[in-house]
């Protein structure tokens, strides 16, 4: 782990104490823009770097703000030109700078996957130590709000089976601002996926500089009868359906991943050991994914704990469409976690 | 120039030479692993790159960069032979032999390393480029490539962004008529890569890249540009590479003959030192010496020991063990 990572205690999705007295109800996209302003007091060498992100303050407006306060040689726009965005992440991190990327929507990650896959998760490895690729990658990724085939995807499974980069995955505004000063910190390079329809969720954030370790999950709700495992958009969705289970007398345990990759399998398969019935929630599509991975694992390594057979809930297997409807038929959504929680309830 | 900087130079372009030979002789021999790509035919390009980056500078070297690997870890680190251990995969190597070929690296002598996706570092030395024009330094960011990598939208995309923020880069294409078999004229819209790139807007210029005079001339010339702030340069090195492909030999007997009987830059330089007054003696003695040293840089890999098995899963992450398994 960096040294970053032992700022916070384990399992700390709750708000430090000291904080309490002042904290706000902050929206995830402010949440983020606090820590890009905490973080580039901190790190001279941190610079951030975009499309449209400087005067426009983003898409989504996470970075916002920065321009004027930090100008224009480290709030940088660019053209539209992801491979070179990367790049230049790429080669400024080798020589020890701390660039943060905004990809605009996650789906454009195509156009510099070489740039992540080839270079930056390699470089690390494959020069033998002589160089580290200190960058961060945000980008805006997942569905629900009728953005069509290219402005929907969750990407993380393309960059599952990708050794040497991490892959960060909030699903709170707490979590957000944590989980980006700590991937900022890291020396390694981070992938930091924001799901749009969580952007508007808000949450007590404690205004001050706080990092949320990576590699390790939360606990979002103890329960003793089902775990779900999910991350991101699928962890509210989750806590929704156990909502709906405990009305029904089911203790549902909500593990949220929050970094997907390496990803913390001790606490999942001790949540798994410990109810023995596991239902994994997962947007993207079915085969190959997140979802796969994890119910491999906890099958593999849980077989003699488990009741009955991993439950899985996920994308269907198709692209994303553009009409409303047709989304909802494709994408899960918390009802679909909850039928799955009370098919793993009868085992 | 003067004889005893042209002199230097022969040496240098000996030295790559004498490399590539001897690694090509051990590759046939079973002794280096993977696949060879040589610099033979193109050593003035790279001699006259070497001669002008210092080790505070950075390259990115190209496919058939073991020359320029060599010469700058000679030059800067006194130890070139760790280049050579790279290639046979050796754990002396300057990547332990993570690397290989294509990703050989040392920082310390201003070395970061191919990438053997073509096109990548286009991208990446933006951003060693930004670093330096960001923290004040006067460094030189020098993307080396060659012409097939001309069609890779990376190419494109460096060019424009050096241009709108006005970077210290030298690039540097080595244009050797081919990319793999594709002749230049076929694969891109102009055989000479100096017509598309004018309208980047700044500096460009084509070289004849077998004659070492021009080619150290010129380079020296695009890097005081660079290091006085004055923003990027394009450099066209017109040459022609030695090895055919894979398969063999794919090009006319003409044009082979041509190259390596009339323009083998060696030759020429060393016509250039005869016609200086310099004794064929102290030209023989040249080629003696640098092919001695390459023998010793051969010897010194083949005695190597293999990497330790467990750097096959050391350093994926900084922060993170891999699973060893």
């Amino acid at each position: 782990m960096t040294a970053a990572d032992t700022a916070a205690p384990k399992r700390a999705a709750r708000t430090p104490r000291k904080a309490r007295d002042r904290v706000r109800k902050v929206a995830f996209t402010r949440a983020l823009n606090d820590a890009l302003d905490l973080a580039m007091s901190k790190h001279d060498e941190m610079f951030v770097i975009g499309e449209d992100i400087a005067e426009m303050g983003g898409d989504f407006g996470v970075t916002k703000g920065l321009l004027a306060k930090y100008g224009p040689e480290r709030v940088r726009d660019t053209p539209l030109s992801e491979a070179a965005i990367i790049g230049t992440c790429a080669g400024a991190a080798m020589v020890g700078m701390r660039p943060v990327a905004e990809i605009m929507f996650a789906d454009f990650i195509a156009e510099c996957y070489d740039q992540v896959v080839n270079n930056v998760a390699k470089m690390h490895y494959m020069f033998d130590g002589q160089f580290k690729a200190p960058l961060v990658i945000r980008t805006a990724c997942g569905g629900g709000f009728g953005g069509g085939p290219h402005h929907s995807q969750s990407v993380e499974g393309w960059f599952l089976n990708v050794p040497g980069i991490v892959i960060v995955a909030p699903s709170n505004p707490v979590d957000a601002k944590g989980l980006l000063l700590a991937s900022i910190d890291s020396d390694d390079p981070v992938l930091f996926l924001e799901h749009k329809a969580l952007y508007r969720s808000r949450a007590e954030v404690p205004p001050e500089y706080y990092t949320t370790p990576l590699g390790q999950a939360a606990i979002a709700r103890e329960g003793s009868d089902v775990t779900v495992v999910a991350a991101m958009r699928m962890v509210p969705m989750a806590l929704e359906a156990a909502e709906e289970a405990a009305d029904a007398g089911v203790a549902v345990e909500v593990v949220d991943l929050r970094t997907i990759r390496p990803y913390d399998a001790e606490t999942v398969l001790a949540s798994a050991a410990k109810t023995g019935r596991v239902v994994v929630a997962n947007e993207a599509p079915k085969i190959g994914g997140l979802g796969a991975e994890l119910s491999a694992r906890i099958s593999e390594e849980c077989f003699s704990d488990l009741k009955g057979p991993v439950v899985r809930v996920d994308g269907l297997d198709t692209p994303i469409p553009f009409s409303v409807p047709l989304e909802d038929v494709v994408l899960p959504d918390a009802q679909d976690i909850a039928a799955a929680v009370s098919t793993a309830a009868q085992y | 120039m003067d004889t005893s900087t042209l002199t230097g130079l022969y040496r240098d372009m000996w030295l790559i030479r004498a490399f590539e030979q001897g690694l090509e002789r051990e590759f046939e021999k079973g002794n280096v692993p993977g696949m060879l790509h040589t610099g033979l035919g193109q050593e003035a390009t790279q001699a006259a790159l070497a001669w002008h980056l210092k080790a505070t500078d950075a390259f990115f070297p190209d496919h058939r960069c073991h020359g320029i690997n060599a010469l700058a870890q000679h030059r800067h680190g006194g130890d070139g032979e760790r280049v050579m251990a790279e290639l046979f995969g050796k754990a002396t190597g300057v990547c332990s032999g993570k690397g290989g070929s294509l990703h050989s690296a040392d920082p310390a002598v201003g070395n970061f390393g191919d990438n053997a996706v073509e096109g990548s570092y286009m991208a990446t030395v933006l951003g060693v480029a930004l670093a330096a024009k960001m923290r004040g330094q006067p460094n030189v960011a020098c993307a080396i490539i060659g012409d097939g990598t001309v069609g890779r939208g990376e190419f494109h995309e460096s060019l424009n962004m050096a241009a709108i923020w006005d970077l210290p880069v030298l690039y540097a294409c080595v244009n050797n008529g081919y990319a793999i078999s594709m002749p230049v004229g076929e694969g891109h819209a102009s055989a000479d890569i100096v017509d598309m790139v004018q309208g980047y807007g700044f500096e460009s210029r084509q070289l004849d890249g077998n004659d070492i005079v021009e080619a150290w001339t010129v380079v020296g010339e695009a890097v005081e540009h660079i290091r006085s702030g004055a923003g990027p340069y394009f450099l066209e090195f017109k040459t022609w590479r030695w090895q055919g492909i894979f398969a063999g030999e794919f090009r006319p007997e003409a044009e082979v003959k041509y190259w390596k009987e009339e323009r083998d830059p060696i030759m020429l330089a060393g016509e250039a030192l005869a016609g200086r007054g310099v004794d064929q003696a102290e030209l023989d003695a040249i080629e003696r010496e640098t092919t001695d040293l390459i023998e010793e840089w051969i010897a010194f890999a083949m005695e190597s020991p293999a990497p330790d098995p467990v750097k096959a899963t050391a350093d994926v992450y900084v922060g993170w063990e891999v699973d060893s398994r």
